[in-house]
């Protein structure tokens, strides 16, 4: 394969939650460092909270992805989390002739003799976040035709629930089910990720959730606005061994030169970039989010 | 005859006998296939028999009350605690027959042990094949959190069951593991405790193994299991709280290994490693026997919603800052689905042929399996592998088929087992049913050792009915109880107090609850005889006092029933009628309950004759038996008041005595408010020496004045008289005395103060002035009793807050309401 064109960026990813009491412990678990694969180099890159936790651990989760565990113990009424740092991105590389085999081949719990299926098996099972859904598997099917090549079959379910849906963050809420999403035909990135995730799992294909960045473009004419840009989601398919085709039917595209990667796993549950427990007397907060990938000239 | 010759004779005339003449054949644990006794049993031969169904009825009997003397409960989900029922018919298993089990199920703990290190581990069974992924992968115990590389623990089961249960040929076969919290151990200790007391020449002669030492074993096991080389390794068993369903379990465990038995607000985590609150500071925890499922045991990281866990304990155990047993992730083996895979897994990891077969059992996932499953659906068991809840009880072949099809990975099919049979004591005689046994393997030294013993139930359609004793005969006498003559028993082992603000919280109530019931059984019983001498002779001075009194009690319960008498039995029996003496009694068996791994069992033998009188209450509809059962219930909360005498002076003693003493308070303040006024002199006196009963001072009045009842001297000698131990006087003596024990008291916390404030006022106050004549009033009496009550009600939520005060509950990020949602 030619060498593919190679982008670096500059992402700084704030978080910060506002109590109107003081919260005396707060314990985190994050998913803000991105993984380091081939088509993606990850160059100096940190996790910042504050106030400064009393306690803080790096590891590698079932999945790979870098995970960062904080305590907070010093009383406060704002924890800020920010993650940032330098990586560069460039297309991922697809096997053309892995792309033209049967979708059928490629379903992991039916195949078990597949290299690498008994661990795919683990994306081809219904999740607590993307259960079995009927209705799903019937949307699918239209897609999904006997003997289609399994690049051609997924990417033209990408092309309808990208025409079919509509991109709208009032119609559903993070904890939006499958179903939910199928009956309001509209979402945003993180449903329709699970919405894709269901369909496939429904066939038997294996399929993980994508978190991480897109970087977007401005419009014609107009200055990059900083943090504009905000946390996405995707997915992957499987294609045998190690082989995955990462889509994103959000913006109608396979995976690009655009898009950080975080973390991958069964669905979002897996990888919120953040999530915690707070004690506190506090009877309300307030979240503030911001995503800035700046591309860094070269 | 005798009881085990009709049960042979009854298993001989097949009409006579319980099991159906259609069903299967089963091996009869007692009796062998030619009519006569089996080896264990017929070592006992001579004992048997001159047992016959009139000595039965009469241990059947002392088995009740030992159990409900103990309180020994279990409930199932949403239901109401059940008495634990033991059948008084023990299983008996010889030496040589034990043997081979004992080789089978070691082996078996062995491999579950080294399958559960090798699936957060290698992988090695999943990326070969040996077991298929998704069984593993779609059960939802198998934890990823714990699933990482830079985790491991090489003896993740330290503690695991094994229900059995026998074909009939009498071989035994493997029905299912209990490896994430196994309960049962506690309730096997107390079948022995009470078998062995209900039948001491049998359980004599029997010769069997003792289970103390096992215990001993399981204590040294655990405080090994610490990481590092700790000189005093501080266990706790934790527990999901006094609602679950075998709570006694937890708490029997607990007090039996001198552990502290906490919940998971009682625990909190700072930089990584477990903590337990107590009084003055927070102590490190090493151990943790679990008895929470894994998923409610860590709000950070698995179910966001639990207020069982503790936030942050993952990450300890993936530190290796504090070990968890069983490890987190040992619920995945409770899974039928890896049956039929364990044979191929013993040969892979330990090199040996699995010698205790399971239950025949298909998975679905496997083609062959889902052939196999859909084809015999009228012989096959279908359920799912992790019990998640897809009830197919009672569905029809199709439905089954189409939700099989629809995620085949999720279920098994099994072949159930006949089961063996055992006599069981049917009231009458004793009759055939099915049983299973559960057995306990733990991780002691370098080897797996199975408890020589059990817990068997007895089998009505699926569902236990009851249990049984499993008795493991000795080979000889000499021979060492549980084959451990080298585990040190545990000789200075005391229950180290938990005196965490939970148990201070529970104890505190204790004593609040114990005295309320305590006065208005004592009420009850005066009014009670104003009821049955005063009743038909209204507007005479006696039938005055009785309005009065019964009219003091409707304010302090509320009323419930026009008549009398039957108002009175609804105080004594109605839970739900706040205020009532029977409310008072559940709420401080409640609380005992809270803290039972600290009391001693006397305090449950009290509780027990309390539930008796309730139950012949119930059963009497005569107006006497009111008087007869309010007496019983008072002498068995005095048995609980004598139990606390002989408890170890601790924070939580002096807290419960701080209750006592607040609610004693109280109770003489109300009672005082609602009855001492102006209604004729007559009648003032026939109330005030009803007052003088119900507050227990009536002898000391007399000693005092004589029979010149008037109201200055009830009042100094109930609230001023320092010596009266009924006084309010003599309360905030105890109060000042008490709180001041009490670990975080400084001589100058808010408690504390608001006592000085109290006492400066009653010893301010003229006992003449107080009587006071304001109309048909006592004005001034009447004024400072108010003030009284505010106060000592301030200063009980003053004691909470210092003393008990848990802090706010765990939330997740993002749980609070979020007032709007920023962009920036």
């Amino acid at each position: 394969m030619t060498e593919t064109a190679s982008t670096r960026y500059r992402v700084e990813h704030r978080t910060t939650y506002t109590y109107d009491d003081d919260v005396t412990d707060s314990l985190g678990v994050g998913h803000l460092l991105p993984r380091s694969l081939p088509w993606q180099q990850v160059g100096s890159y940190d996790v910042t909270v504050t106030p400064a936790p009393s306690d803080v651990n790096s590891d590698t989760d079932y999945y790979g992805n870098s995970v960062l565990y904080f305590q907070v113990t010093s009383p406060h009424t704002e924890l800020l989390v920010v993650g940032g740092g330098d990586v560069t991105v460039s297309v991922p590389v697809v096997d053309e002739a892995a792309l033209a085999r049967p979708w059928e081949e490629l379903r992991p719990l039916v195949r078990r003799d597949l290299p690498g299926a008994w661990q795919a098996a683990d994306f081809a099972l219904p999740s607590a976040g993307v259960p079995l859904h009927v209705g799903v598997r019937d949307y699918a099917a239209a897609s999904l035709v006997p003997g289609r090549p399994i690049g051609e079959a997924v990417t033209d379910l990408m092309h309808r629930i990208h025409a079919e849906f509509d991109y709208d963050a009032t119609a559903t809420t993070v904890t939006s089910t499958v179903a939910e999403i199928l009956a309001k035909r509209a979402g945003v990135c993180q449903d329709f990720a699970h919405l894709t995730l269901a369909a496939l799992r429904s066939h038997g294909l294996a399929a993980r959730y994508v978190s991480g960045y897109l970087a977007t473009e401005p419009p014609p004419g107009k200055e990059r606005v900083v943090g504009a840009d905000a946390s996405h989601a995707w997915v992957q398919v499987w294609l045998g061994g190690d082989d995955w085709l990462a889509l994103d039917p959000t913006n109608d595209q396979w995976q690009n030169e655009r898009y950080v990667t975080l973390a991958w796993g069964r669905d979002y549950g897996d990888v919120p970039p953040l999530k915690g427990v707070i004690f506190t007397e506090a009877t309300t907060s307030t979240l503030a989010v911001s995503v800035d990938v700046a591309p860094v000239p070269s | 005859m005798t009881l085990l010759r009709d049960y042979a004779a009854g298993l001989n005339q097949p009409t006579l006998s319980q099991l159906t003449p259609d069903g299967p054949p089963r091996f009869d644990e007692v009796i062998g296939p030619d009519g006569s006794l089996r080896a264990p049993w017929k070592r006992l031969a001579e004992v048997v028999a001159n047992i016959d169904a009139d000595d039965m009825r009469r241990v059947a009997a002392e088995i009740d009350r030992f159990l409900e003397d103990d309180g020994v409960t279990i409930s199932r989900p949403g239901e109401r605690p059940t008495r634990w029922r033991l059948d008084p018919v023990p299983v008996l298993v010889d030496a040589a027959s034990w043997k081979q089990l004992e080789v089978g199920l070691a082996q078996r703990a062995e491999l579950l042990n080294a399958v559960l290190a090798d699936l957060y581990g290698d992988q090695t069974l999943l990326a070969e094949g040996i077991i298929p992924a998704p069984v593993v992968l779609a059960h939802r115990g198998f934890t990823r959190i714990v699933a990482r590389p830079s985790v491991t623990d090489p003896r993740p089961l330290v503690l695991s069951a094994t229900d059995l249960g026998r074909d009939a040929d009498g071989a035994w076969h493997v029905l299912g593991d209990r490896t994430q919290a196994p309960s049962g151990l506690g309730y096997a200790l107390e079948n022995r405790r009470v078998l062995s007391r209900v039948m001491p020449e049998l359980h004599r002669e029997a010769d069997l193994h003792r289970m103390a030492p096992y215990l001993w074993a399981l204590r040294s096991a655990l405080l090994q299991s610490a990481t590092g080389d700790l000189p005093d390794p501080r266990v706790v068993v934790l527990s999901p709280g006094s609602h679950s369903e075998t709570y006694y379990d937890q708490a029997a465990i607990a007090t039996n290994l001198g552990f502290p038995l906490v919940q998971g607000s009682d625990l909190t985590v700072r930089d990584g490693w477990v903590l337990m609150r107590t009084p003055r500071r927070l102590e490190r925890v090493d151990v943790i026997l679990r008895r929470l499922d894994a998923d409610w045991s860590d709000p950070l990281e698995l179910r966001g919603d639990s207020q069982l866990g503790v936030a942050g304990i993952a990450e300890a155990v993936r530190r290796g800052r504090v070990r968890v047993v069983n490890g987190l992730g040992a619920g995945v083996l409770e899974n039928p689905g890896l049956l039929p895979y364990l044979p191929a897994a013993s040969e892979h990891l330990l090199g040996e042929a699995l010698r205790l077969p399971s239950q025949s059992t298909w998975w679905c996932g496997d083609p062959d399996g889902l052939d196999h499953v859909l084809s015999h659906l009228d012989e096959l068991t279908v359920r799912t592998i992790d019990g998640s809840d897809l009830t197919l009880a009672g569905a029809s072949p199709e439905r089954i088929r189409l939700t099989v099809l629809a995620r085949p990975w999720l279920f098994v099919g099994q072949a159930p087992l006949a089961l063996s049979q055992a006599p069981s004591w049917g009231g009458a005689s004793a009759r055939a049913s099915a049983i299973a046994v559960r057995t306990f393997t733990l991780r002691y030294g370098s080897a797996y050792r199975p408890l020589m013993g059990g817990l068997a139930s007895v089998r009505d359609g699926g569902r236990s009915v009851a249990s049984k004793d499993v008795w493991v005969l000795k080979e000889e006498t000499a021979e060492a109880d549980q084959g451990l003559a080298d585990v040190m028993p545990m000789t200075a082992v005391r229950s180290l107090p938990a005196t965490v603000p939970r148990v201070l919280d529970d104890m505190f109530w204790m004593g609040r609850y114990a005295e309320r019931a305590e006065d208005l059984l004592r009420l009850v019983l005066v009014v009670h005889v104003l009821v049955a001498d005063y009743r038909t002779r209204p507007r005479t001075t006696g039938g005055v006092s009785l309005e009065v009194m019964m009219d003091a009690v409707h304010r302090l319960t509320g009323r419930q029933h026009d008549d009398d008498d039957e108002d009175l039995r609804s105080i004594l029996l109605d839970e739900d009628r706040v205020g009532s003496a029977a409310h008072a009694l559940a709420s401080l068996r409640d609380a005992l309950t809270g803290v039972r791994d600290q009391m001693s069992l006397d305090a449950w033998r009290a509780m027990g004759s309390v539930e008796r009188a309730t139950a012949v209450l119930e059963g009497s509809r005569h107006s006497h038996q009111i008087a007869e059962s309010a007496g019983r219930m008072l002498t068995g909360v005095l048995a609980l008041q004598g139990v606390t005498a002989s408890m170890i002076r601790d924070a939580g003693w002096h807290i419960g005595v701080v209750g006592r003493h607040l609610e004693r308070g109280l109770q003489i303040t109300h009672l005082l408010r609602l009855t001492v006024e102006r209604r004729g002199i007559d009648v003032d006196r026939e109330v005030l020496s009803a007052v003088l009963t119900a507050a227990e001072s009536s002898v000391t009045h007399r000693r005092r004045y004589r029979d010149y009842v008037r109201p200055a001297g009830v009042l100094d000698l109930l609230l001023r008289d320092p010596e009266n131990p009924r006084s309010l006087a003599f309360s905030l003596d105890q109060l000042r005395d008490h709180l001041a024990a009490l670990p975080a008291s400084t001589g100058s916390t808010r408690p504390e103060r608001l006592l000085d404030d109290l006492v400066a006022e009653l010893s301010g106050i003229d006992v003449s002035a107080l009587v006071a004549i304001g109309g048909v009033r006592r004005p001034h009496l009447a004024a400072f009793l108010d003030s009284v009550q505010v106060q000592l009600e301030r200063l009980a939520v003053a004691v909470g807050e210092l003393h008990f005060a848990t802090g706010p509950r765990p939330r997740s990020f993002g749980a609070l309401p979020v007032r709007e949602e920023v962009t920036v």
